[in-house]
């Protein structure tokens, strides 16, 4: 069996969202810029997961950062920090904190897919020469980072990894649960290029030891990007078979 | 219909001071096996990093010590990852050179490039340029092989006049192959002439259609070596016992536990967005393909179960116009290695036989120097 994390994620879920449902609507975000900076994970691979999740070999750290022009809740922009892990054999990015620039979205993308947001400054600036982003939580800069020199590809070429996200769901009792969201994307335009991070809190994204050790690659795309229905989540402590729960789904009219 | 092994030497942890000795040991007793109950070839893998899944990080040694301990079985190389952060094209020549002399003329030469970051990334290798660097790598070492003095100026390396030596024993050199996962690499082996080392573990009905645009591009071929090397081997899973119920239950567990742990990998394409890998790549078709039958049927061509079972899945693949299969005899120790053994010696006494006679995967082109 490979390895699995070590990590209580109950000890760190108390700034976590509480879901009353895991019953969601989908919500459409057109004309996304999404920002991926991906890095070899550097720290304790197994202290950063739980035990239902295998760290991918290698383990690696995902930078997300996402801006929406326009919304139902206005234009916001979001940031996570994911460790690349495999959820059975399935690979996955464990989400347990991330920032994002708008109260409103940040309560939206909190209350309906458990995505443990707060609020902060958060900027992506796209240009024809790079991109850069930052976070600031309270003055302090938390991540900052560049794709460099970018060149064309498709949206073809680009796979991104479906996120579990750490929430408190009230079922039977308040549980501490990864919820799976796995967003539809329709590629407009996509780049790849470097990736550069030169400047990385890992506490501040409740990832004590984690560091972004050697960079993999770097990605830009203009997206038409579907958040989904919940349709999984995992029990963190079970087991890695034995942790997937399939949420029940209306049936076809 | 030929039959070979293939070894990827996977180490289940926990990793005690005996645990990869113990697998390696076990792998090659197979392999003394295999050789006298007449398997054709022995393959093994070229993989770095992969921790579990398989151990095989020097399979030119691993081959060297088969092909020691064995008198008739040809050994292959499955692949030698032709991207210079990994090997050298010179030295991959020189070697292979060796192996084809030690062993009396018995190297089968696969190439490929590397499916995964885990690899490609701890090597330092740009992903973009791997099938650039295989097809020249392709091109230059039957050159090398049967040149008396080489030089070259290419992308990949650049090297002033030498003699390469040594030369391999087999004349004009040995067959060539390419490991052929992603979509289109079938036609990249026929249009250079060379074999097709399908890797993917099952898909019949999938490498059936390959396999026919393979033999048919083949024939209009500009051979990059000195021979056209028109032969089309698969790799599947082997369990076979007297009680069905029996070799199917462990030959399921064998494949999904191989596609457990090769899932624990990062896929170049989960990486490392590019062009340069189209498909998923192994892994993807593996857990598609072999591991789940339609309602819970033995998935088509997967060699597990009695033997009466395991020979129609044969027919099945000679149906599909492959000339070989080589089997993964054990994943994960998983499988005791006695009853490894008992199953190679089941299939040999009772499903071999039924396919003997047939010639069609006689390696075109290549003799053995003191040979016929």
């Amino acid at each position: 069996m490979p390895l699995t994390g070590t990590r209580d994620l109950s000890e760190i879920a108390d700034t976590a969202p509480l879901l009353a449902s895991l019953e969601t609507e989908e919500w459409e975000l057109k004309g996304a810029q999404h920002l991926q900076l991906h890095y070899e994970l550097g720290g304790d691979r197994e202290a950063l997961l739980p035990p239902a999740l295998h760290p991918s070999i290698p383990p690696t750290l995902l930078v997300n950062v996402t801006q929406v022009p326009d919304s139902e809740v206005g234009a916001f922009t979001f940031a996570t920090v994911r460790v690349g892990c495999r959820a059975g054999a399935r690979p996955r990015g464990l989400l347990v904190r991330g920032y994002c620039d708008s109260a409103a979205a940040a309560s939206v993308l909190r209350e309906r897919w458990g995505l443990p947001l707060e609020v902060a400054d958060v900027e992506l600036d796209p240009s024809y020469a790079r991109a850069t982003t930052s976070v600031t939580v309270d003055g302090t800069c938390v991540l900052a980072g560049e794709l460099v020199d970018p060149q064309p590809i498709t949206g073809a070429d680009v796979q991104y990894m479906a996120t579990l996200a750490l929430a408190r769901v009230a079922r039977d009792g308040e549980e501490t649960l990864l919820l799976q969201v796995d967003p539809d994307y329709t590629f407009d335009r996509a780049q790849r290029g470097r990736a550069r991070l030169t400047a990385f809190e890992a506490e501040a994204w409740n990832l004590p030891g984690a560091s972004a050790s050697h960079p993999i690659s770097a990605s830009l795309t203009t997206v038409d990007m579907t958040l989904p229905r919940l349709r999984y989540l995992i029990h963190p402590d079970k087991d890695p078979l034995s942790a997937v729960e399939r949420l029940p789904q209306p049936q076809p009219a | 219909m030929k039959f070979g092994v293939f070894f990827e030497i996977s180490v289940p942890r926990p990793w005690g001071p005996e645990t990869e000795y113990t697998v390696y040991q076990n792998c090659l007793e197979q392999a003394r096996v295999a050789d006298e109950l007449g398997f054709d070839q022995a393959w093994a893998v070229e993989h770095h990093f992969l921790e579990e899944y398989s151990h095989c990080s020097a399979p030119e040694i691993f081959l060297t010590a088969i092909a020691m301990q064995t008198k008739q079985i040809r050994v292959g190389h499955g692949i030698v990852t032709c991207v210079p952060e990994l090997n050298s094209p010179i030295r991959a020549a020189k070697r292979g050179a060796v192996l084809d002399l030690v062993s009396g003329g018995r190297l089968e030469f696969g190439t490929g490039r590397s499916a995964t970051w885990t690899e490609l990334g701890g090597f330092g290798a740009n992903p973009d340029e791997t099938k650039k660097t295989w097809d020249e790598y392709v091109r230059v070492i039957p050159k090398m092989w049967t040149q008396d003095r080489f030089s070259w100026q290419g992308r990949a390396f650049s090297m002033p006049e030498r003699s390469v030596l040594p030369k391999p024993y087999q004349k004009p050199h040995p067959p060539m192959w390419v490991a052929v996962t992603s979509v289109g690499t079938e036609i990249d082996a026929a249009e250079r002439g060379l074999g097709s080392l399908g890797l993917s573990f099952g898909g019949v009905g999938e490498q059936a259609q390959k396999i026919a645009g393979y033999r048919k591009r083949i024939q209009s071929c500009d051979p990059v070596g000195e021979f056209v090397n028109e032969q089309v081997n698969t790799v599947s899973f082997l369990y076979c016992h007297e009680d069905d119920e029996k070799g199917i239950t462990t030959g399921q567990r064998m494949a999904g536990t191989f596609n457990y742990l090769s899932e624990q990998t990062l896929a170049t394409r989960q990486a490392y967005p590019t062009p340069s890998y189209l498909s998923p790549g192994l892994l993807y078709q593996l857990r598609q393909e072999s591991t789940s039958g339609p309602e819970g049927r033995v998935p088509e061509g997967l060699t597990i179960g009695d033997p009466h079972r395991v020979a129609q899945a044969v027919r099945r693949w000679e149906e599909a116009g492959v000339d070989r299969i080589n089997f993964l005899l054990n994943v994960h120790e998983m499988v005791p290695q006695e009853d490894v053994l008992a199953s190679m010696r089941l299939f040999a006494r009772e499903v071999m036989p039924q396919f003997q006679g047939d010639q069609a995967a006689e390696p075109a082109g290549a003799t053995a120097a003191g040979g016929a």
